[in-house]
């Protein structure tokens, strides 16, 4: 499969080019950067690994942040809150940039992707060719463009920096205190690009939500260019009584930190609210964190998907299509849902499945299920800073992604795991990074794997009879912690992989279903998040209502419930153990 | 002459460096991999954050990579190879290394950004841990060979390298060396997971490819530190003395560059734990026992 | 005048007006971490100054210390205090009257303990850096003993102190709660 439409116009291509005369040293520098390509990837790598793709294999480097990164890789059909944010990625990325686009097809408000490719890897390795055969002839231009787009400009609007709920479009003075107001950029972020040679850039912090137009009020909480140690004053701090200027006297530490709020180690620092994600390389892509930080501890927390569930109704649909939506609702469970989706219309129709097709579904559920805990892994070591676990755990994931069913591959492959998982909490740290980390308030409402971790045998498997007969059991853990999380799903992936085994099937037909169908279904899975449930009504063969409830609808709350004035490290490492999908998150 | 040969070797060790970083970390042996790296790194812009310290922003690449070369500049390579032999050699280096603090410091205020912000505090937490342990050590080496002047050091473990001599100091002087270079497991400043680049983050360009070659730099100088204090220097049979000092400290580097792959990130509070608990009464054994090794033994 | 001590007192006054001029951006920044940084750089040319008398110890022991110490007060400049970049273009001197006043007293003091303190008689030439260091530990070791030792134990008291305090803070603190 060749690459699509890659060559573009002039214009689309000129607004990453760099501008440069053209010389033996432009062209030496672009054959070299053609060669170290360094990747930016959109959503996230967690989806690219879902989609059974090897970046690394290609030939690109993952880069940490835009800043660092010559290629912007974008994987599978985006929604618009993500092609914003990705637009801000883009116009922080130092010149020249590219765009590569995996399976995806309308990127504005990005520019046309400069190499296309589809879904597979073949495809992928030719793009990243094409890719760096574009980057050795055009990286440099004697004209280049901005990178104009709506996500990525700034709005200036006025503050008051006692009083930072005060917010106008024009400069004028606070009507609570009276001081004057001080401007301020939001959220957006940017200004716009400059020209490349010279000097300054208009360049916010990276990572910030492209700020969905829709909710204007979290615009305004947002906080874009920095708050940090006063510079715009400070992030929500009285100082009424403080007096600068002459008439101050002797300032004494004491005296000036009084009022300010203590966090838990009792240190007064400055707060500052800072946007992480929504493609945080430590976090799951699309999920957007606002944190306020307390020096380096973590105060609060608010969190966001913008890739979440908004609407699944809308044009009726066919039983069919229907089943197909559900599928591509999370790219990191695609099984998960599409088997949902049939089983509520086959309780609709009152069927069932016959039982090699139930163990075919099993097989790729329990396959799905210790891919998505193997990718878990992958991320939580590189949000530790684990090389060898992130890469290893991914390799495994891909291996088992593209694993054929039956044969002494699956076999080979289980025994692969089995070793790797006795390793994994075995290696010095590693229970240490996770022990006592993230432990769930009370009265919270988990699902899946962090529910099991709390000793709650909660398993929408355990009541289903495919899964009896192949003697199935929850993996369960008392501790409610990173730890115990980690624990119960390095027991799932194996418990999985045996199941797989055992199973051994993967007769997957197309299910017809009755065009003149109507009535209501109801089913639930086990997702590798959690309990879901979905409720459809049929009417004459369309699809015509529906409900869902997805395990990370739950979880996200959570995360806002786990920030406790603990370190940063420490609460990222909390929100990886939760596994929320922003995907599958309803909004 | 000598102090230009002696340049050269460092940059030689440097680029020999960068190519093991390289393969560890991509599983790919690329011997041009610098260059390549190099000049994709100079031909991308070199942004400035928006509302910058400017003074701090831009003084804090140079300043790091001064740091590690002055470190470097107290350091034999053979008996002839020194770019400055002080009298007060062992402690210099230190005094060198204290700047990579100043310039972390620069680096995370600098831009104006969070994630450097954070970056540089947390340097500050490491730099608290490691800052007695890449001292004592050196007190025990220094003690043995009756002399600060570091080629001395190296005489003085003709008969025996100080690894086997004082193994204590030797692990813990490992430790803070990895500390200061910020390596794996110990790269808090920088966390390319946690803090998406962290000190390093909002460096792009030329002043990025000047960070990165200071970082390098100051792998290669503590590699060499702890071959001169603790591994012999340049002393070893058949090769001359030169390739001994360089096989060595290739050899360190290479293992202080591995380690990290294998472990996952010590979180700050457990190394300050580890170091004030573990380390400190650790390296006050080492200064006692080598005075009494020193005293008893004839 | 030999050409080394032409050279030694070009770097002399050299680094003497790097550390004057250092001092003075200290309080005419109105951002505390230059301020701090300043005042590192101060230092630095001061220990420098030593290096050029060829006190060869001292001057890498000022250099050393001196950079954590400023290092570590940057960091608690940018934690505490309210405007540490000083956008708020805030006044760097307090009690202008009592520090110009102490100011012109130290001077004082200062220029009449190095004119009419008895120093001994003038010295040749500065024995090597390496005998200095030698000479340098001997004395710590005989005459100077003691004050070196009751400085260390001060030091360690204080550490102490500091860190028993902090934790108490933080009991209290959470017995506070708890209640």
């Amino acid at each position: 499969m060749t690459a699509k439409g890659a060559h573009n116009s002039e214009a689309a291509t000129s607004t990453g080019a760099r501008e440069a005369r053209s010389s033996w040293f432009a062209r030496l520098v672009s054959r070299a950067m053609s060669r170290d390509l360094h990747a930016f990837v959109v959503p996230g790598e967690d989806v690219v690994r879902a989609r059974g793709l090897d970046l690394e294999a290609a030939g690109l480097r993952i880069s940490a942040t835009p800043r660092h990164a010559s290629v912007l890789v974008l994987v599978g059909e985006l929604p618009r809150g993500l092609k914003r944010a990705a637009a801000v990625a883009y116009a922080q990325m130092p010149r020249p940039r590219t765009i590569l686009a995996i399976g995806a097809d309308d990127l504005s408000p990005l520019p046309e992707p400069d190499a296309s490719a589809d879904l597979e890897q073949e495809s992928l390795e030719k793009g990243v060719v094409e890719l760096g055969r574009w980057i050795s002839e055009s990286a440099f231009r004697d004209e280049v463009s901005d990178f104009d787009a709506d996500a990525v400009r700034t709005r200036t609007e006025y503050t008051c920096s006692m009083h930072p709920e005060v917010v106008r479009d024009e400069p004028g003075s606070c009507p609570v205190c009276g001081m004057d107001l001080v401007p301020r950029e939001s959220a957006g972020g940017m200004d716009h690009e400059g020209d490349g040679e010279h000097g300054d850039h208009g360049s916010v912090d990276h990572d910030e939500h492209g700020g969905d137009g829709d909710d204007g009020s979290a615009a305004h909480e947002e906080a874009s260019g920095m708050e940090h140690g006063g510079h715009e004053g400070h992030g929500g701090m009285d100082f009424g009584h403080m007096d600068h200027g002459d008439g101050m006297g002797f300032m004494s530490m004491i005296e000036m930190t009084r009022d300010l709020p203590r966090s838990r180690d009792g240190l007064p620092m400055e707060w500052a609210a800072a946007p992480f994600g929504p493609l945080f390389p430590g976090l799951p892509g699309g999920l957007s964190l606002l944190l306020t930080l307390d020096g380096d501890a973590v105060a609060e927390a608010r969190a966001t998907s913008i890739v979440g569930v908004r609407s699944l109704e809308g044009s009726t649909r066919s039983p069919g299509s229907f089943v197909g939506r559900m599928a591509r609702l999370d790219p990191l469970s695609p099984v998960a849902y599409r088997v949902l989706a049939l089983r509520a219309l086959e309780d609709a129709a009152g069927a069932a499945p016959e039982e090699r097709e139930a163990l075919a579904r099993v097989d790729a559920l329990e396959r799905e299920r210790a891919a998505s805990h193997l990718g878990w892994l992958a991320g939580l070591g590189r949000l530790l800073g684990h090389a060898r676990l992130a890469s290893r755990a991914g390799k495994l994931q891909l291996a088992l992604l593209s694993a054929a069913v039956g044969g002494g591959e699956l076999a080979g492959l289980r025994t692969q795991t089995g070793r790797f998982i006795n390793e994994v909490l075995r290696t010095p740290f590693m229970k240490r990074r996770l022990e006592g980390v993230a432990i769930l308030p009370e009265g919270s409402d988990a699902s899946g794997p962090v529910a099991r971790a709390r000793g709650i045998p909660d398993d929408a498997r355990a009541d289903e009879g495919v899964y009896r007969d192949l003697g199935f059991e929850p993996a369960v853990r008392g501790d409610d912690d990173a730890l115990s999380r980690a624990r119960v799903r390095l027991e799932e992936v194996e418990r999985s992989l045996d199941l797989l085994l055992a199973a051994g099937s993967d007769f997957l037909p197309e299910p017809a279903f009755d065009p003149g169908l109507t009535g209501r279904g109801e089913a639930g899975i086990e997702t590798p998040r959690g309990t879901a449930s979905l409720r459809v009504t049929l009417e004459v063969g369309a699809v015509s209502d529906l409900e869902i409830h997805t395990p990370s609808t739950h979880h996200l709350r959570l995360v806002e419930r786990l920030a406790d004035d603990q370190e940063i490290a420490e609460f990222l490492v909390g929100v990886a153990s939760l596994d929320v999908s922003p995907w599958e998150v309803v909004l | 002459m000598s102090v230009a040969l002696t340049l050269l070797m460092l940059a030689a060790g440097a680029y020999l460096v960068a190519v093991l970083e390289g393969w560890i970390s991509t599983g790919r042996l690329s011997a041009a991999g610098p260059i390549t790296g190099g000049l994709a790194l100079l031909g991308r812009e070199s942004l400035v954050p928006r509302k910058p310290d400017r003074i701090f922003f831009e003084v804090a690449p140079p300043l790091l990579l001064v740091s590690a070369v002055l470190a470097f500049a107290v350091l034999p390579i053979s008996p002839n190879l020194i770019v400055a032999d002080l009298a007060t050699g062992a402690l210099f280096v230190n005094a060198a290394l204290a700047y990579v603090m100043v310039a972390l410091v620069m680096a995370g205020w600098g831009p104006d950004g969070v994630y450097a912000m954070v970056g540089g505090w947390r340097f500050l937490g490491q730099l608290i841990a490691y800052s007695m342990l890449i001292v004592m050590p050196i007190t025990a080496v220094a003690m043995r060979a009756e002399s600060l002047v570091t080629t001395d050091v190296v005489v003085s473990q003709a008969a025996l390298p100080n690894a086997l001599y004082q193994p204590v100091g030797f692990l813990v002087f490992v430790a803070a060396a990895m500390a200061v270079c910020f390596l794996p497991p110990l790269d808090l400043p920088n966390a390319p997971g946690e803090l998406a680049g962290g000190v390093e983050a909002e460096y792009t360009g030329w002043r990025l490819a000047v960070f990165r070659l200071a970082r390098l730099l100051l792998v290669v100088t503590l590699a060499a530190a702890i071959t001169v204090f603790y591994l012999g220097g340049w002393s070893g049979p058949l090769l001359p003395p030169w390739a001994w000092s360089a096989a060595k400290a290739l050899l360190v580097a290479a293992a202080m560059l591995m380690v990290g792959r294998y472990v996952p990130r010590l979180g700050e509070a457990d190394f300050l734990q580890w170091c004030w608990k573990l380390g400190i009464p650790l390296a006050l054994f080492n200064i006692f026992y080598v005075g009494v090794l020193l005293l008893v033994l004839p | 005048m030999t050409v080394q001590t032409v050279l030694q007192t070009f770097f002399l006054a050299f680094f003497g007006l790097a550390a004057i001029w250092f001092a003075v951006v200290v309080f005419r920044t109105s951002s505390m971490v230059r301020s701090a940084l300043a005042l590192l750089f101060s230092q630095t040319a001061i220990g420098a100054m030593f290096l050029a008398m060829q006190a060869e110890f001292l001057g890498v022991l000022q250099i050393m210390m001196m950079a954590t110490e400023m290092a570590i007060m940057a960091i608690f400049m940018v934690m505490y205090m309210m405007d540490p970049g000083g956008l708020g273009e805030m006044d760097m001197t307090h009690q202008k009257r009592l520090s110009q006043v102490a100011g012109v007293v130290g001077a004082v003091a200062a220029l009449v303990v190095a004119f009419f303190a008895g120093w001994g008689p003038v010295a040749g030439s500065a024995p090597g850096a390496f005998e200095q260091t030698r000479l340098l530990g001997l004395e710590i070791m005989e005459r100077s003993m003691l004050i070196f030792e009751t400085a260390g134990v001060t030091i360690l008291t204080a550490m102490i102190a500091a860190t028993a305090t902090a934790i108490a803070v933080r009991e209290v603190r959470k017995r506070g709660e708890g209640e």
